[in-house]
């Protein structure tokens, strides 16, 4: 095979990484009956978070876990604004948003005096595989929780029929909280990976906008995690063929950066406009 | 009673508001800053000066249109982010025909220009809106993906306009060429003059006109009966013979149109130009205007005056605390939206308890 070819698709994988977080992050709160757009909000979290801890402690796990932990820690305004005072998930998930892009700056001007990139990690015995090791674990674990046990069963029912599962005297307030709060935990993951694997630093607003197209892999494989997760794989593609064509001077001379920038957004419209989404997404009220 | 409650759901937002106020202020604590200080630069630094007071106008302006523009989508129950994307749109076609169309030198083809110019950057708008009602309309697309997605799209060609085929010979940041000086004839009106030459323009009376139009047409008109009757009830309202797609147009197309409106108060009534960045995301801006006022049409005016003041004030945090600095406005706005959510359910609980002793 091609040796350019084998980049692209190697590069493919690895900037569909946090993607791939993100999706089974978001699947898990939009199967318990949770419309979430905070995924964005989870990635800039989590990646702030592990480059500041992996800075400070110049371990990649600890990043890593210090990441999925706040964003987990963050995600309870979420959980509690919408399992408690009942409001509206579209807004809060704004909210949350808009939140994370304003903290951020202050948080990191407190500790680092400065409102745009963290400085920048150095770890040259850090292991590249690592964050893929991380990404089969938690696949595997999200998988397992939600196709092979009654959690996972109890955590749909509460999405799909909340009255059967209080029935059998669970909450479904409790499944969706804890499903909420997984979701969370892996998007934060996601973050980290943002931050420490695909880029030496945090830098403002370096999600991008990959929570939402996370979202809508989710959306196009009509809620379902192995199906989503081969369209996260083909909107990384569009963005390895971003890069790649960026760095290529024969192409960038001849279409402009802005237009290369947009493919991943174009993709994710085009694919919008190709596929149609089996099951009307319910949950997206 | 039933008086009471109806007075507190009513009022909910607000307290809402002074609650979220309160809880920013004590958020301040983390970062070593005195609450009270924070306060009193967020709550006072609008009126410090005829301009101060000016350019608080003048957001509460880009506000309204901001804010109207939410609003309208959400009483057909649509949750419409998309405006940031449209503003950049509309603000840069704007731009462009204020350089392009020269009229001549007489009052009858000035008009005629001047009414080209304003209808179609309103029309581009509509335009960039209907496209999200598109996909919803042809593949059931969620509007929130589509509305984010667009606004990527819009930012890139944006940019990619301005800097390669409109960038100013004359200056070095990346903005377009000053807009045909017929067209600034906004520069010596009677507002700018009073409030020192501040941002503030004639439009802010066409923002307020805005509200009051759309409050009697919302009330009194067979088209507001049909946007509310698909918000509250999108079956019923079917029954009645109200298609989807035909709301959608609507209520999106007035949405864009609103957004336009932001873009044409920038480029024709402040800077004559468009430059990169000039929106500090007036878009999501608007979301907290809206549902600050319940997407009362009339309430928008009130609210969009206070997320200005705010707005004002957090960009005054800069300058005088050491570590908040002016993303301290999105923190603000976050905070405004999580507390009006729940203050809905709070007052609600509390009538429910009233009215059960």
């Amino acid at each position: 095979m091609d040796s350019a070819l084998v980049l692209i698709l190697l590069s493919a994988l690895r900037v569909s990484l946090p993607l791939l977080f993100a999706a089974t992050g978001g699947y898990f709160s939009e199967k318990s009956g949770v419309a979430q757009i905070a995924l964005e909000a989870y990635l800039l979290i989590g990646a702030f978070t592990a480059a500041s801890f992996t800075y400070y402690s110049k371990s990649l796990v600890v990043g890593y876990l210090a990441a999925a932990v706040f964003t987990a820690l963050f995600s309870q305004i979420f959980s509690l604004l919408i399992l408690k005072f009942k409001g509206n998930s579209i807004v809060i998930g704004t909210g949350l948003n808009l939140l994370a892009m304003g903290i951020i700056p202050i948080i990191s001007k407190t500790i680092f005096n400065s409102t745009g990139s963290t400085p920048s990690i150095e770890l040259p015995e850090a292991s590249p595989y690592f964050p893929y090791i991380v990404l089969v674990l938690t696949l595997a674990v999200s998988f397992w929780l939600s196709e092979k046990t009654i959690w996972g069963l109890q955590m749909k029912f509460a999405g799909e029929k909340k009255l059967a599962l209080q029935s059998v005297g669970i909450s479904p307030s409790l499944r969706q909280w804890q499903s909420l709060t997984y979701s969370a935990f892996v998007t934060g993951l996601g973050g980290a990976v943002l931050s420490t694997s695909l880029s030496s630093n945090y830098s403002p607003l370096m999600s991008s906008g990959r929570g939402f197209i996370a979202l809508a892999a989710l959306i196009f494989a009509g809620w379902n995690l192995p199906r989503s997760l081969i369209v996260c794989l083909f909107f990384g593609l569009c963005e390895a063929l971003q890069i790649q064509m960026q760095s290529n001077e024969a192409i960038s001379t001849y279409i402009a950066a802005e237009f290369i920038q947009m493919i991943p957004y174009a993709a994710t419209l085009a694919a919008l406009l190709v596929l149609r989404s089996k099951y009307p997404p319910a949950e997206l009220k | 009673m039933n008086r009471n409650i109806f007075n507190l759901t009513r009022l909910a937002p607000w307290l809402g508001l002074i609650g979220g106020l309160v809880l920013c202020c004590l958020l301040a604590l983390f970062f070593h800053e005195s609450p009270w200080h924070v306060f009193k630069i967020l709550t006072t630094s609008f009126y410090n000066s005829k301009f101060d007071l000016g350019l608080t106008l003048f957001y509460t302006t880009c506000l309204i249109f901001a804010g109207l523009s939410f609003a309208v989508p959400m009483k057909a129950g649509l949750f419409h982010i998309g405006s940031e994307g449209q503003i950049l749109f509309s603000a840069l076609i704007g731009a462009y025909l204020g350089t392009a169309i020269v009229p001549f030198d007489n009052p009858f083809s000035f008009i005629i220009a001047t009414a080209i110019i304003i209808l179609s950057t309103l029309a581009a708008g509509a335009a960039s809106a209907l496209l999200i009602a598109a996909f919803k309309i042809f593949k059931q697309a969620h509007e929130v993906v589509v509305a984010i997605m667009l606004n990527f799209i819009f930012a890139a060609i944006t940019t990619w306009l301005t800097v390669n085929r409109l960038q100013s010979p004359t200056s070095q940041n990346p903005e377009t060429a000053l807009i045909n000086e017929s067209f600034q004839f906004l520069k010596n009106d009677y507002l700018k003059t009073y409030f020192e030459n501040s941002p503030v323009s004639v439009f802010l009376f066409a923002a307020l006109g805005c509200c009051m139009i759309l409050h009697f047409v919302e009330r009194k008109t067979f088209i507001g009966y049909k946007i509310r009757a698909y918000g509250a009830n999108p079956h019923a309202a079917a029954r009645l013979g109200f298609t989807q797609n035909e709301i959608l147009m609507i209520s999106l197309g007035m949405a864009g149109v609103f957004s336009a409106g932001v873009g044409l108060t920038e480029v024709f009534g402040n800077t004559f130009q468009y430059k990169i960045g000039f929106s500090p995301q007036y878009g999501f801006l608007g979301i907290a205007v809206s549902l600050l006022a319940q997407q009362n049409f009339l309430g928008i005016i009130g609210s969009a005056f206070l997320m200005a003041c705010l707005h004002k004030g957090a960009s005054d945090l800069d300058l005088e605390t050491e570590h908040l600095t002016r993303d301290f406005s999105r923190v603000l706005q976050a905070i405004i939206i999580f507390s009006v959510a729940a203050s809905y359910y709070l007052a609600q609980h509390f009538a429910g308890r009233k009215r059960k002793s």
